[in-house]
């Protein structure tokens, strides 16, 4: 049986046992040609499958903020804080850490804000450059995280559960949707130089095949490692060796004529020697022109960075990837914000505004959801720390800022809010369960039937079942 | 009507009607009054539960005003002003037309949800009954009344008579679907088969000749007593247990400090295996040997399992969500490991599958709420490799020096500022300056200088933690407290599991539905309750113990267990493909005192383990067993990730037989090793190899894991998951295994060793190429194969003679960017690289062309198909 046309993705093709094995157990009683059927109808694992419920989106670019970045301080104003500034704050947490102790006071925001766009945004001034996109952007300011702790909430934002271990956001919807470029991986990861909190758990495919994992590309040194081999071997020793080693394969296939593994396992092999060149393509920028680049900041030192992770999230998105997640480090300001987020929305400013226009002049941005945000929110009030001088904020889980843009959100509109000094939500608030639901429905999914059996129940990425939150629809 | 679950389900005896729809089929026979409400109580409600109540009703607003949690609320309608339902007419019922769907109205609205069949039509029965309704009380959920053949595992075993083998259960299921089995496998094929299976290692050239030249009817016997009594084999099957409790050498997230000898745990099970401890021994001191023998050193390290899986307390954490975090931790991963139950899907909610309420789950959580945290002062045992803690010590404390005097150069130059500060305002000393005019902390210090010593202060944390590997302390817990005694809490049942809005109080208490769990009272005292859990689980009559374990055993010997779902025995578990094969087994273990290499005597003997991979007409098994349940023929199976490493160590001859102690480091990619990574505001250590290589060509098992970095080559030959409870290893087939295998440095250092090794013999390449498929596959190459070998030989020999080799070069500077969050800004770190006492691999410089060229086809073998499959 021919269904091996192996790519990337299938790469990673189980074998058909497997295969079996798996929807067997996921589906139960599901008769043996059903599967078959099936099987031979999707040829590879990560082969494109049709949305679940019509959608505008087909992609995804999540830019991820690591470190909490401040609503109160971007896209949530609070004037109320400048009168509160520095008057006593009264927690009411039942359930309070360390951190959150001690005398604490309320801290008005260092920046400016104005309206922007005809939808009249209200925008940090230092997002300059997005503030150009502002008729773009739906702004939720209603979601409510759950930990207060990184990479809890870190775990929580990307894979829905805290704990980490099961599979992220990504490897659902790649889950979902499958890929149209199988000579690519369908969730990509754009990392800053050092990883996360969490790690490599954040891009995990959990308990979803290994087809479905993030994939980094690192900015750095070799975008996957081992990608080639070590120094002084020449392509074509390897060549060589790959051909002695498919005679090997060969006579070994003949011994066991009924072991469906092999032949893909030779296959993966040619497949990986054809990637050895191909990604060096994929990721060198020179082909783009000098205006591109430099819409997207990559000609100045404070830009050119997350510039070039946004670059290349528009090329892979492009060439057919699902899902690209990039991120930028950082935001954990508990300490002099007004210098920190300054720095940091300086770095992601000009990149993310050229990202949505690029995608918008080359027609991809009603196909693709941009997702910006971060773990959590940040606090109104902070201990007075080093006799107050270094303003800051420290973690927030009930206030918080996520925006999306591109298809099938409600551009222009600001929805749901926090309180008159940020500190939860309290309009068309919704935890982050909801919010993920919500990301899926924009892919074309439903969550409660992206589902996939494991450990005792069919599970699912809201882990127990959400709600969209319909008004961040169009 | 209270309706208490264990009376109808716990007695093992008494056998629970099936329940079918046709029961009450037909409106001519009413049903009494008593009829009916249990009709109601135990089909009817948890219907509308399920269905409908989570709209219409619960503590939500309610959907379209229509609340269907009472009689009154369906007799009144919603929105719509018609009564939702009429008693005794079916067919005029709104509610009962909405589910069978063919109006406008079809509830419930997701068509993944409707109702099937016998769903509604238990519905018609009971609005044709008049809709009889009961008062529910929902301590134990009224819809557990289940199909005996859903609840098989929380019955007795049954006593299987007469006299049996494995191959009479396994030829009597394939007779069933008119197959035969395979016939014996080759003796090659089978020492391969068996060395893997009980040691993760080939069998070596001369182990392989001993067996093929014994022609004795006991000559498989021997091998596997010989394979028994190796200590690799502990090495092997504390492996399978390792996945199962997620060992790990770390915490987990952010900083993923090193734990206090995690590796005692290890070797602790290790030890276990190969010394056969019966396995109820086994079990009874992992839950409970610190209650039991407080003095043995074993017993204290053994709880360590309580603690295996991710934690981390920071103060950015909430105390009582942490411990929250542990607590259903150790109540889920209880019930996956020694009961095959998933226990922690009724944390929220009663169990949808399972009979397992919530109440349960908090009682069963209740016996842990106890527990203490402790790195226990435990003398290290005689039989514990202790052997260069004063080298690795003398080590750690080299780095700790090194960074400290860092830190004080950095605290020198604030100094001088302060000083010169102080100078210049007219002051003798610090003291005399008023508090107002105090130079800040920061004072002569650059933003970069903060950073680093932001990760300096971190290294040096690191490396004090790291000295703790040295001292005689054990991962352990305490029922209490050591010092001070820690009151016990009392637990609640958490309501959705929100710690926020705790529901009633509960005593410590076991699953009430598994058969006799009414016999063992748990105490309410602090100490004593994790001793009768044990007592519990360990007990012969305990129906699961046993057949999980037999069951775990069986899937690491064929590849897939009786029951494939290894950690769950439940509905939404497989069901055993042969059951009565399994309640045999699992009476064997207990009459064979628990003995796990007594199932592994009795498993390897049976003609099914012996057979074939090859079926005799695979077409027919195709179509009579297309899972592959049946054990036809033996199902080949990828080498894991451990398996393929040390196998490549045995056979380029550097596998390193030393056992025990703290986690070595082996080569793993550099990139990897120096990934920045970040933690809590700083960066993490970077990954440092061991500096010789017998440390680092340790076996797998003893490589030091850290949950946030993990061996890239184990990674992607999917390596278990340290946050989840692994049962069974996947197998996938993915390119960046090609990258790790076929391009890394590692691979071409392990080709080149075996080379070198070859090299050492013969001259002829010939008996070379003999000798490599004696070492790698076990047997001799064919006529074909040594043709095919010798060209590639010559081609590459030509090649390597032309090309100059590069030798592999560590780094001597690492340098860590990171964004700095005090700033936004970019900061290094820069640190030295001292790999002057590094003692390298074998470099391509230092062997001839030929070598090279025979590397080559190692590497090629290494790769193949044969050598990473076992049949």
């Amino acid at each position: 049986m021919n269904r091996h046309i192996l790519s990337y993705s299938e790469a990673m093709a189980m074998n058909r046992r497997q295969f079996m094995y798996r929807l067997g157990y996921g589906l139960g009683g599901l008769a043996f040609t059903t599967m078959l059927a099936q099987e031979q109808a999707r040829a590879g694992v990560l082969a494109a499958k049709k949305q679940q419920i019509e959608a505008k989106a087909k992609s995804c670019i999540f830019l991820l903020m690591e470190g909490g970045p401040s609503h109160i301080d971007t896209f949530d104003p609070k004037p109320k804080l400048a009168e509160l500034h520095m008057k006593e704050f009264v927690r009411e947490d039942k359930f309070a850490s360390a951190m959150a102790s001690g005398k604490r006071y309320y801290v008005r925001s260092p920046f400016k804000f104005r309206k922007a766009g005809q939808s009249g945004l209200d925008i940090c001034e230092n997002f300059a450059h997005l503030a150009e996109c502002a008729d773009d952007l739906c702004v939720y300011r209603g979601a409510m995280a759950q930990s207060v702790n990184h990479p809890t909430a870190l775990y929580h934002l990307n894979t829905g559960n805290q704990f980490g271990g099961d599979p992220a956001l990504g490897a659902w919807v790649t889950y979902g949707l499958g890929t149209v470029n199988e000579n690519l991986p369908a969730f990509v990861v754009l990392p800053e130089i050092a990883y996360p909190q969490g790690g490599s758990a954040n891009w995990s495919n959990g308990f979803l095949p290994a087809n479905y994992q993030g994939t980094p590309l690192r900015p750095a040194g070799s975008p996957i490692l081992d990608l080639n081999p070590p120094p002084g071997v020449t392509r074509e020793e390897q060549r060589q060796n790959l051909d002695l080693m498919a005679e090997l394969n060969r006579l070994h296939q003949q011994r066991y004529p009924g072991h469906e593994d092999l032949p893909a396992r030779l296959e993966s092999y040619e497949l990986a020697f054809r990637m050895q060149s191909e990604i060096p393509d994929l990721i060198a920028l020179d082909k783009e022109s000098a205006e591109t680049k430099s819409l997207y900041g990559l000609d100045q030192p404070e830009t050119g960075d997350f510039g070039r992770r946004c670059l290349l999230a528009r090329r892979l998105v492009e060439k057919g990837v699902r899902f690209v997640q990039c991120y930028s480090g950082g935001w954990d300001s508990h300490d002099f914000i007004e210098k920190a987020h300054s720095a940091r929305i300086r770095s992601v400013d000009q990149p993310i505004a050229g990202l949505l226009k690029d995608l918008k002049r080359r027609g991809l941005l009603d196909s693709t959801l941009v997702i910006w945000g971060g773990e959590f929110g940040r606090s109104p009030d902070n201990g007075l720390r080093n006799g107050g001088v270094q303003f800051g904020r420290d973690h927030n889980a009930k206030g918080m800022v996520v925006w999306m843009a591109g298809g099938g959100v409600k551009a222009g509109h600001v929805i749901g809010a926090t309180d008159e000094v940020g500190e939860k939500a309290i309009e068309v608030a919704h935890p982050l369960k909801d919010l993920h639901v919500t990301i899926l429905r924009l892919l074309g999914l439903d969550d409660n039937k992206l589902t996939y059996f494991h450990a005792g129940r069919f599970k699912q990425l809201s882990q127990t079942g959400g709600q969209v939150i319909k008004e961040l629809l169009a | 009507m209270t309706f208490r679950f264990p009376s109808l389900l716990a007695l093992g005896g008494a056998a629970i009607a099936a329940f079918s729809p046709m029961a009450f089929a037909g409106a001519a026979k009413p049903m009494s009054g008593a009829e009916a409400k249990s009709f109601f109580a135990e089909k009817v409600y948890p219907l509308l539960e399920e269905k409908c109540i989570g709209c219409h009703g619960g503590d939500k607003q309610i959907e379209a005003d229509l609340d269907m949690r009472t009689r009154e609320g369906l007799l009144k309608g919603g929105e719509s002003g018609q009564p939702a339902m009429i008693p005794g007419e079916p067919d005029k019922s709104r509610l009962f037309k909405a589910v069978q769907r063919m109006g406008k109205l079809k509830m419930p609205p997701k068509d993944r949800n409707k109702l099937a069949d016998d769903e509604i039509e238990i519905l018609r029965q009971w609005i044709l009954a008049g809709a009889p309704w009961a008062e529910i009380q929902t301590n134990a959920h009224p819809k557990w009344s289940y199909k005996e053949e859903d609840i098989w595992a929380f019955r007795p075993a049954k006593k299987i008579s007469g006299q049996n083998s494995i191959d009479k259960f396994i030829r009597a299921k394939l007779k069933e679907k008119g197959l035969k089995p395979a016939p014996p496998a080759d003796k090659i094929t089978l020492i391969r088969r068996a060395t893997f299976d009980l040691t993760g290692l080939p069998p070596t050239p001369q182990e392989i000749d001993n067996f093929v030249k014994d022609h004795s009817s006991r000559a498989f016997d021997k091998v596997i007593e010989r394979l028994l009594a190796s200590p690799r084999y502990g090495e092997q099957w504390g492996r399978h247990w390792l996945d199962v409790v997620r060992y790990a050498d770390t915490d987990g997230f952010s900083n993923d400090y090193e734990r206090p000898n995690a590796w005692r745990y290890r070797d602790y099970v290790i030890r276990s295996f190969n010394n056969d401890k019966p396995y109820n021994q086994f079990v009874t001191e992992q839950i409970a040997g610190d209650e039991i023998a407080p003095n043995d050193p074993e017993n204290l390290v053994a709880v360590g399992m309580l603690r295996m899986g991710p934690w981390e307390q920071t103060a950015m954490s909430v105390g009582a969500v942490t411990r929250q975090l542990f607590l259903d931790d150790v109540t889920a991963n209880i019930g996956a490991t020694y009961l095959g139950l998933t226990t922690g899907c009724a944390k929220c909610h009663d169990h949808k599958f399972d009979p397992i309420p919530t109440r349960d789950y908090y009682r069963l959580q209740s016996i842990f709420a106890p527990v203490q945290f402790e790195a226990r002062k435990v003398p290290f045992l005689p039989c514990e490799n202790t052997r260069g803690f004063d080298l690795e010590m003398s080590r750690t404390e080299e780095a700790l020096k090194n960074f400290k005097g860092r830190l004080q150069e950095l605290i020198r130059k604030h100094n001088q500022a302060v000083n010169a500060l102080i100078k210049e305002k007219g002051y003798n000393s610090l003291k005399d300056v008023p508090l107002a005019e105090r130079p800040a902390k920061e004072t002569g210090l650059t933003a970069t200088d903060l950073s680093v010593e932001k990760t300096i202060r971190k290294r040096i944390e690191y490396c004090e933690r790291e000295l703790q590997r040295f001292q005689p302390q054990a991962l352990s817990v305490s029922s209490g407290g050591l010092d001070p005694k820690i009151e016990t809490a009392v637990l609640h049942i958490l309501p959705g599991g929100a710690l926020e809005s705790p529901g009633e109080a509960v005593t410590p208490g076991l699953i009430s539905a598994v058969y006799k769990s009414d016999a063992t009272p748990i105490p309410a005292t602090t100490e004593g309750r994790r001793t009768k859990l044990a007592e519990w689980i360990a007990s012969p009559e305990n129906p699961l113990t046993a057949r999980v374990m037999v069951n775990r055993i069986w899937q690491y010997h064929f590849g897939k267990g009786l029951v494939e779902t290894a950690n769950n025995f439940g509905k939404m578990g497989k069901r055993p493909s042969h059951p009565e094969l399994l309640d045999w087994l699992a009476d064997y273990f207990i009459q064979h005192g628990w003995s796990v290499k007594a199932m592994h005597r009795l498993i390897m003997r049976s003609a099914a383990y012996q057979q074939s991979a090859n079926p005799p007409n695979l077409e027919a098994v195709k179509k009579a067993d297309p899972e592959e349940k049946l054990l036809s023929h033996f199902l080949p199976r990828r080498l894991t990730a451990e398996e393929l490493r040390d196998s490549l160590l045995l056979v380029s001859g550097e596998l390193n037989p030393e056992m025990g102690g703290p986690g070595v480091f082996p080569e793993i990619n550099l990139e990897a090793a120096l990934q920045p990574r970040h933690i809590m505001g700083a960066l993490a250590p970077v990954y440092v190899p061991s500096p010789t290589r017998a440390e680092r060509n340790r076996r797998s098992v003893y490589t030091f894991q850290i949950r946030t970095l993990v061996h890239p080559m184990l990674e992607v030959f999917n390596g278990a998951n340290s946050a989840t409870s692994c049962d069974r290893r996947e197998a996938t087939i993915v390119t960046p295994q090609v990258f790790a295998l076929f391009n890394s440095q590692n691979a071409y250092d392990s080709a080149l060793a075996m080379a070198a090794r070859l090299s050492a013999g013969s001259q002829d390449r010939a008996r070379k190429i003999e000798q490599a498929w004696l070492l790698a596959y076990g047997r001799k190459p064919t006529a074909a194969e040594i043709k095919l070998c010798l060209k590639h030989l010559e081609q590459m020999t030509e090649h390597h003679r032309a090309t100059k080799p590069v030798d592999f070069e560590f780094p001597k500077k690492v340098v860590q960017p990171m964004v700095e969050e005090m700033t936004g800004e970019l900061f290094q770190f820069e640190e030295n690289w001292n790999m002057d006492h590094y003692e390298h691999n074998l470099r391509p410089s230092e062997v001839s062309p030929e070598t090279r060229a025979l590397a080559d086809l190692c590497l090629v073998m290494m790769n193949s198909n044969e050598f990473v499959y076992i049949y």
